[in-house]
């Protein structure tokens, strides 16, 4: 019996030895090529070792509270991914099926209602979230060499999350979502040269249609997560590589810190160590970005406005996504030249890493730079505030050669003339001949 | 590049006059129009009627000034210009028999479909009246609403008579407030009009379905409809209010003359909606406060406000269902029945049928009832969302007081 017993331990043992000698590598191969793993891996280094390794990990001792928002804006993505895949199980992009399917999925499909005000919601915080992360890269001078490369990267992966908004933005197919894009790829057509291309290329149409909302659902969910996956995972590899930056009044010495964030040898360990201090920072800040995103989802629904109708101009249009707010507030207060002033001032921090390159990078001695990031980022949230308190009335109400242009007739809703009762108009001659008046 | 620019211009220059030589060859045939006849002798003179005259429908049609006035065109000195069968300005009363010449034979008027009773029902109108009977040159003649060169059609927006300018029209003698002083008449008709629910339909909505003041009076015919007539007149386009009305009570007095029908309670000009939570006390300017009528109109004022406010009320939660979401097509299906029954409301407080505006009121109230039994199941569904949040947060808080003090274990 025990000789029997044995034999099958023994047999187990084989077995099991045996399919981890052949998945370890492949297993590797696949977290290497994720980019979740780096470091000198190879065939031989057992996923249970690697794994031992990387809790092992200890972080530079400036990394703290103030790094959150970049992990929280991965934690966004990651439920705006798992949110989306769910709502796209019901979701069908068609000028006929949208709206209902919207419907369908808030009041019909179970959970239905929060998979998607937390999809909605997460698309506003992503925004915030990534522009704090920004903000934190911006004025510790993360951007520096050698990391002016993740610089680009993260501005590309901001475009990506703005893309992201303006594509999901039409989706619900209601009125607000139509006419907020009618109006974006109006003012898309109106920049020199390249406008009208991209806005009739978004578009397909002379209107937005149905083929604007395949365009644009193509785009959200097959396109732009691709791009954003690469670019993740292009951004989260260069920071393995070249480390968390300084604190901003010490030397880089991100060289130490570099290859497996392990110290030289035979120096004391310093720094946090990944498992268990860093991950559990990491999950009490997941933790409470979930409860609120939920709880924003919960008590702030993003509410549903009538089917699209491209007869019938709304009287108000609520603005549902961070960017479209600050748009507006800044060109109700600005003005145009305010809005293409901001966004130059926007567009020109692509730039910084090219221009700032010295090793300084206390915020005293950058006045310049510190005073344009202030200006940009301050400026983005209070006018994010502003944007929220302004009611939005479609512009294409006031511009009729606009709505003239495009052939869409003004319905119902539109102010009716001031129209007084007409009296005979004088005629072209004296009216004192008898007979005549 | 700009050569060939030049040669086409050159081209589209010649081309040009070439189009000018064949104009110059149609003005020699016989069917000419009053522009373009350089021999005709009245413009040397009378410019400015040519100018009017052209713009009108009668040069259109190939009439020329000798139609009317009589003459020698073919002559350029007023003396023998003016010879002959010549009337330079007619009368107000000649203004009428000239116009009736031609509109008034059918064989004339059949090619444009225009009708040949002007002349005859302006005799019976107060205008006619006053101008054919009486000689008063107070009234009007057909050129004081028409113009007397520059006539355009009903259907012309600049037209007199085109629908919205019909009022204006009217109301440049009867706004005279010294002319109508002599004739014991308000001056606030216009005014009074522009207010009231047709005048809104017209001049706002641009609604020509609802009538100007010729819908009422009469064009050419223009009186004052009689008192036993108020209800017909109303009842040509309110067609199943008079029906009703007739049923009612108030029918036959009203057709008996007795009462002034619909004007009773709308006024004439003003034509006013009357606001449902006034209904009873207009009933009492007639009945007395305590009569049984008096509260026959009380209970109409509580059945139609009743069901308007229930109306208004589903109103709201259907804006409210769908603005969360929901996919409202039934209930908005209910709102019409509501909606059909409240209309028919409308129409049954004319008769002052009482046990069927309450069946309609019933009507109205079981289909809202039940938009409103849904919105607020909907409502309190959506309240019971609120519920994850307990244990939502139940999970987050412990998590966190979890890792604080792991963490704080952690630093020491």
């Amino acid at each position: 019996m025990r000789r029997t017993l044995n034999a099958v331990h023994g047999w187990l043992v084989g077995v099991w030895e045996d399919i981890k000698a052949s998945t370890d590598s492949s297993l590797l191969g696949m977290a290497r090529f994720v980019g979740l793993l780096y470091g000198p891996i190879d065939r031989s280094l057992r996923i249970d070792l690697a794994l031992r390794k990387s809790l092992r990990y200890r972080l530079a001792p400036q990394v703290g509270w103030r790094h959150a928002p970049g992990g929280v804006t991965y934690l966004l993505f990651i439920v705006l991914v798992v949110t989306g895949v769910l709502m796209a199980a019901y979701y069908r992009p068609s000028v006929e099926e949208a709206y209902p399917s919207v419907q369908h999925i808030v009041s019909e499909a179970r959970f239905g209602w929060l998979v998607r005000d937390l999809h909605y919601w997460c698309a506003n915080l992503i925004v915030i979230a990534v522009l704090a992360h920004m903000a934190r890269v911006f004025f510790e001078a993360a951007y520096k060499p050698p990391r002016e490369t993740n610089w680009l990267i993260g501005l590309l992966l901001l475009f990506v999350v703005l893309a992201f908004g303006a594509t999901g933005y039409l989706l619900p197919w209601d009125q607000w979502s139509y006419w907020t894009v009618t109006e974006v790829l109006n003012a898309v057509a109106h920049i020199p040269l390249v406008g009208r291309p991209i806005a009739d290329a978004a578009m397909g149409d002379v209107i937005p249609s149905g083929a604007t909302l395949s365009r644009f659902f193509a785009l959200h969910v097959i396109v732009l997560p691709w791009i954003a996956f690469a670019l993740l995972g292009y951004h989260f590899t260069l920071v393995r590589r070249r480390g968390i930056a300084p604190a901003m009044d010490s030397e880089d010495e991100a060289a130490r810190w570099r290859s497996s964030g392990k110290h030289e040898p035979g120096e004391k360990p310093q720094g946090v160590p990944f498992f268990p201090t860093h991950l559990l920072r990491s999950f009490s800040v997941a933790v409470l970005t979930l409860a609120v995103a939920i709880t924003l989802a919960v008590l702030f629904p993003r509410v549903l406005a009538d089917p699209a109708d491209p007869y019938a101009l709304p009287d108000e249009l609520v603005s549902t996504w961070v960017p479209v707010d600050v748009s507006l507030a800044l060109i109700r207060l600005a003005g145009p030249w305010g809005f293409a002033l901001f966004t130059l001032l926007g567009v020109s921090l692509v730039l910084i890493p090219l221009l700032d390159r010295g090793p300084e990078r206390r915020l005293r001695r950058r006045p310049i730079v510190a005073t344009l990031g202030l200006t940009f980022f301050v400026g983005y949230l209070a006018l994010w505030i502003a944007g929220r308190a302004i009611g939005s009335v479609p512009p294409s109400a006031s511009l009729g050669e606009a709505v003239e242009e495009r052939a869409v007739p003004v319905g119902s809703s539109a102010r009716p003339p001031q129209v007084q009762p007409a009296r005979p108009a004088a005629a072209p001659e004296n009216a004192d001949e008898g007979g005549g008046r | 590049m700009i050569g060939g620019g030049v040669l086409l211009t050159l081209v589209g220059v010649v081309a040009a006059s070439e189009g000018g030589g064949i104009t110059a060859t149609r003005a020699a045939l016989p069917q000419r129009s009053v522009s373009q006849d350089s021999t005709y002798g009245c413009i040397v003179c009378h410019a400015d009627k040519r100018r009017a005259f052209s713009q009108g429908v009668h040069a259109e049609r190939g009439i020329r000034c000798e139609d009317c006035h009589g003459g020698d065109p073919s002559q350029y000195e007023t003396p023998a210009a003016h010879r002959g069968r010549f009337v330079g300005s007619p009368t107000k009363r000649e203004t009428v028999e000239l116009c009736a010449s031609c509109h008034s034979d059918p064989n004339q008027m059949r090619q444009y479909g225009l009708s040949v009773d002007q002349l005859a029902e302006f005799r019976t109108s107060r205008h006619g009246q006053l101008l054919m009977e009486q000689r008063n040159r107070d009234a009007p003649t057909c050129t004081d609403c028409h113009h007397a060169h520059l006539i355009r059609p009903a259907s012309d927006a600049r037209s007199e008579i085109y629908p919205s300018n019909i009022p204006g029209t009217c109301a440049v003698c009867h706004e005279n407030a010294s002319l109508m002083a002599k004739y014991g008449m308000p001056t606030d008709q216009l005014e009074r009009f522009t207010v009231g629910a047709h005048g809104v339909a017209v001049f706002e909505k641009r609604n020509f379905a609802a009538p100007t003041c010729i819908g009422c009076h009469g064009s050419h015919a223009a009186l004052p409809p009689a008192v036993a007539e108020i209800t017909h007149v109303c009842g040509k386009c309110h067609v199943l209010l008079a029906r009703a009305f007739y049923e009612g009570p108030h029918g036959e007095p009203a057709q008996a003359g007795g009462l002034s029908g619909c004007v009773g309670c709308h006024s004439n000009h003003g034509t006013e909606r009357i606001p449902p939570e006034q209904i009873g006390e207009l009933c009492t300017t007639c009945h007395d406060a305590e009569s049984r009528m008096a509260a026959v109109g009380f209970e109409i004022e509580e059945q139609v406000g009743r069901a308007g406010e229930e109306l208004a009320a589903a109103a709201v939660a259907i804006d409210e269902m769908a603005a969360n979401g929901r996919e409202t097509a039934d209930d908005r299906f209910r709102y019409q029945a509501a909606f059909t029954a409240y209309q028919q409301l409308a129409k049954v407080q004319h008769s002052l049928d009482l046990e069927q505006l309450e069946e309609l009121g019933r009507e109205v109230r079981s289909n809202t009832g039940i938009i409103r039994a849904t919105a607020e199941a909907y409502a309190e569904e959506r309240w019971e969302h609120k519920l994850v949040l307990i244990p939502v947060w139940f999970l987050a808080l412990s998590a966190l007081v979890f890792a604080w003090f792991k963490l704080r274990e952690l630093g020491r």
